[in-house]
């Protein structure tokens, strides 16, 4: 695709062109399968946050409707980014290679809704067009297995009780959440392709699980009188007949576990006229080969202890939504024995990568967000990471580099939307940085700071 | 748990879980029962009860059964179509069957409004516009149709315990849209009224029981 200067107006109209076709009578799969408009399920017509009512056709198995006879949909992400200051670079071509270039980012592809009465699924691939870069600096595309939720659920209720219950075979922690709060869930949507976009706010730090995705999980939950909700499993790797969860993902960048690890999850949830509040806790253990291709040592694993806190308070009145979030994830990590605690550099005075025997990164996500008729929007989002300062982090290369070896990363993050019709979107984002890699000035040792990094993205999101 | 054990585990679940009369959120069944969408479907917005939680969503508890089985019959046909109703109702009563409207209306009729919160407040202007009108506007007073209490009569809906949001924005429907045509007498009623009108009538009724 031809690079246009950013944010230039034939950017705008070629692609709000380019959304005309979607017509206004064909929904997506879930909607197809509800008849409902889509903001029935998804706060202000925000993708991926879920109304009360959202949360609850989930946690049944996306059973509720009819089934459809086409259980599929698609959506595609165009967007253009722009980096504040890319003069302190030894080669601005190669460190900001997309930069003020209009892309077709990702698309992806779902399978999804209502099987029988009691098993429903949510199936996503995505292909990224800027998966990889090749050492001839070209980029490639690449598809693979995202989010997935096949799930079996009941429910019993009366005037007297209301129990949900159900069973979910996933491939990521939390995915099977309802909260926006959940790690798998808040995200500024949509995530373009991070590596053609390296200071966005997709790729500034979210609170996560250190065991990643592209697993294979199954959890059993419980809803009670939609106030508690509980949640229990466990991850193992995608391999054998669980290996579809990850397909796609090249073994080198697969994330190998030690038999199974445990998840679980605790949230209080209360509603009250138009509003709903939760606040939850989660935690993972989780037990990761070092080398995703040689599992058979199990002295080269590394253990994380994830432990995380959420909250999310929703106000939904037509025409108004208010939405808040806030995460904060505790990370602990703990080197095999033949990576801890190395001296800082050899006999020969080469820097050894790791010094310490643990890490821990603690990681706070807040955003406030207000849609006026699921159709304008605007929000501000807060992000700071902190955590141990580990020699396995320097790194002296200019624009990407970390002198401080320490990892903490802050800033805002700020948006404003447009939802012309229930399928199409279109955003800016702006994202300010207070610190990057371990400072706030000459974070890379060559003159570079935090705020160099602040940066504008547009996207244009369009899903049928 | 082994990875091994997951297909044939969701296999037999899947097998077990075909059809679940009883507790299904099938809206494209008609052998499902309408107390079975009322509290497997609808009690999603509207309570177990009717008594719903969010203003968003009108509350059914006590309300006359001639009048939902009209409602939802206009969300069925599309005649009904104010935004409440295409945005949410359109699509789950697409594909319901006469008896299974005609039975989820008797389900909500027989229900009974949660007692009110605060004691009926003492908003005259409300009170007035329910119990008397504005005869010097041709406004007719909301009694003389809805019941002495509010209570509703047949076609003409229960207005008491109702969100006062609801009772606002359906208002508005009335006085300035053709979206409602099964209510085109609200029109005339409500052609006079003023903002400040609509809203003392929506905070009385909210308040009444």
């Amino acid at each position: 695709m031809r690079a246009i200067r950013f944010p230039g107006m034939s950017v705008v109209l070629l692609v709000f062109c380019a959304l005309q076709p979607f017509d206004a009578s064909a929904l997506p799969a879930f909607a197809r399968q509800t008849g409902q408009n889509c903001m029935a399920c998804h706060a202000g017509g925000q993708f991926p946050e879920l109304t009360p009512y959202g949360r609850l056709f989930k946690l049944t198995g996306y059973t509720l409707g009819e089934r459809s006879a086409v259980p599929f949909s698609a959506m595609a992400v165009a967007s253009d980014s722009h980096v504040q200051n890319t003069s302190k670079s030894d080669d601005s071509k190669a460190d900001f290679q997309k930069n003020n270039s209009l892309i077709f980012a990702t698309a992806s592809a779902f399978a999804a809704g209502k099987i029988t009465d009691n098993l429903g699924a949510f199936l996503q691939v995505t292909y990224d067009n800027y998966a990889s870069l090749s050492d001839d600096g070209k980029f490639h595309g690449h598809t693979s297995a995202d989010n997935m939720d096949i799930r079996y659920a009941d429910r019993s209720i009366d005037e007297h009780r209301d129990i949900i219950f159900g069973v979910s075979a996933n491939n990521n922690p939390s995915v099977a959440d309802v909260w926006n709060s959940a790690p798998a869930w808040m995200q500024y949507v949509p995530v373009p392709s991070p590596t053609s976009s390296s200071f966005i706010d997709g790729n500034a730090p979210y609170p996560g699980y250190a065991a990643g995705g592209n697993l294979a999980g199954l959890t059993g939950y419980l809803f009670w009188n939609q106030q508690i909700y509980a949640e229990i499993g466990a991850y193992r790797s995608a391999t054998g007949i669980a290996s579809f969860m990850s397909a796609g993902v090249a073994d080198a960048e697969k994330t190998r576990l030690q038999g199974s690890n445990p998840y679980w999850r605790l949230a209080w949830n209360h509603g009250w006229g138009a509003h709903s509040l939760m606040f939850g806790t989660s935690g993972m253990n989780a037990k990761i080969f070092d080398d995703p291709l040689d599992t058979a040592d199990a002295s080269t694993v590394h253990r994380f202890r994830d432990i995380g806190f959420d909250a999310q308070y929703q106000y939904l009145l037509d025409p108004h939504t208010v939405t808040v979030q806030a995460a904060y994830m505790h990370d602990n990590h703990r080197y095999p024995a033949f990576l801890a605690d190395q001296p800082a550099s050899d006999a020969a005075g080469n820097p050894l990568p790791n010094t310490n025997a643990r890490d821990h990164l603690d990681v706070f996500r807040a955003k406030a967000t207000y849609v006026y008729a699921a159709r304008y929007g605007a929000s501000l989002g807060f992000f700071n990471q902190t955590g141990s300062t580990n020699s396995a982090l320097y790194d002296p290369t200019r624009v990407y580099g970390n002198i401080s070896a320490n990892p903490a990363v802050r800033g805002l993050t700020s948006e404003i939307f447009w939802t012309p019709v229930q399928y199409a979107r279109i955003g800016l984002q702006f994202t300010a940085y207070g610190k990057y890699n371990g400072a706030t000035h000459n974070y890379d040792g060559a003159g570079r700071n935090a705020s160099d990094n602040n940066s504008v993205f547009l996207y244009f999101w369009g899903a049928y | 748990m082994n990875v091994r054990m997951m297909v044939p585990l969701a296999l037999g679940i899947a097998a077990a879980a075909c059809s679940n009369l009883p507790r299904s959120r099938d809206l494209g069944n008609p052998e499902v029962s309408g107390a079975t969408l009322a509290r497997q479907v609808c009690s999603n917005c509207h309570g177990v009860t009717g008594d719903s939680i969010s203003p968003n969503m009108p509350k059914l508890a006590a309300q006359q059964r001639e009048y939902l089985s009209a409602q939802l019959r206009g969300f069925r046909s599309h005649s009904r179509r104010d935004p409440a109703g295409f945005e949410y109702m359109w699509g789950i009563s697409r594909s319901l069957t006469d008896k299974q409207i005609e039975e989820l209306a008797d389900y909500y009729a027989a229900q009974t409004m949660a007692r009110a919160v605060s004691p009926v407040s003492a908003n005259e202007r409300g009170h007035a516009l329910f119990a008397a009108g504005a005869p010097d506007r041709g406004v007719p007073p909301c009694s003389s149709c809805h019941g002495d209490q509010g209570q509703g009569n047949g076609k003409f809906p229960r207005l008491a315990g109702q969100h006062a949001d609801y009772l606002v924005k359906q208002l508005t429907v009335f006085q300035r849209t053709d979206e409602r045509p099964e209510g085109a007498i609200m029109k005339v009623v409500a052609h006079a009224l003023t903002r400040d009108d609509i809203e003392a009538a929506a905070a009385y009724l909210q308040d009444s029981r």
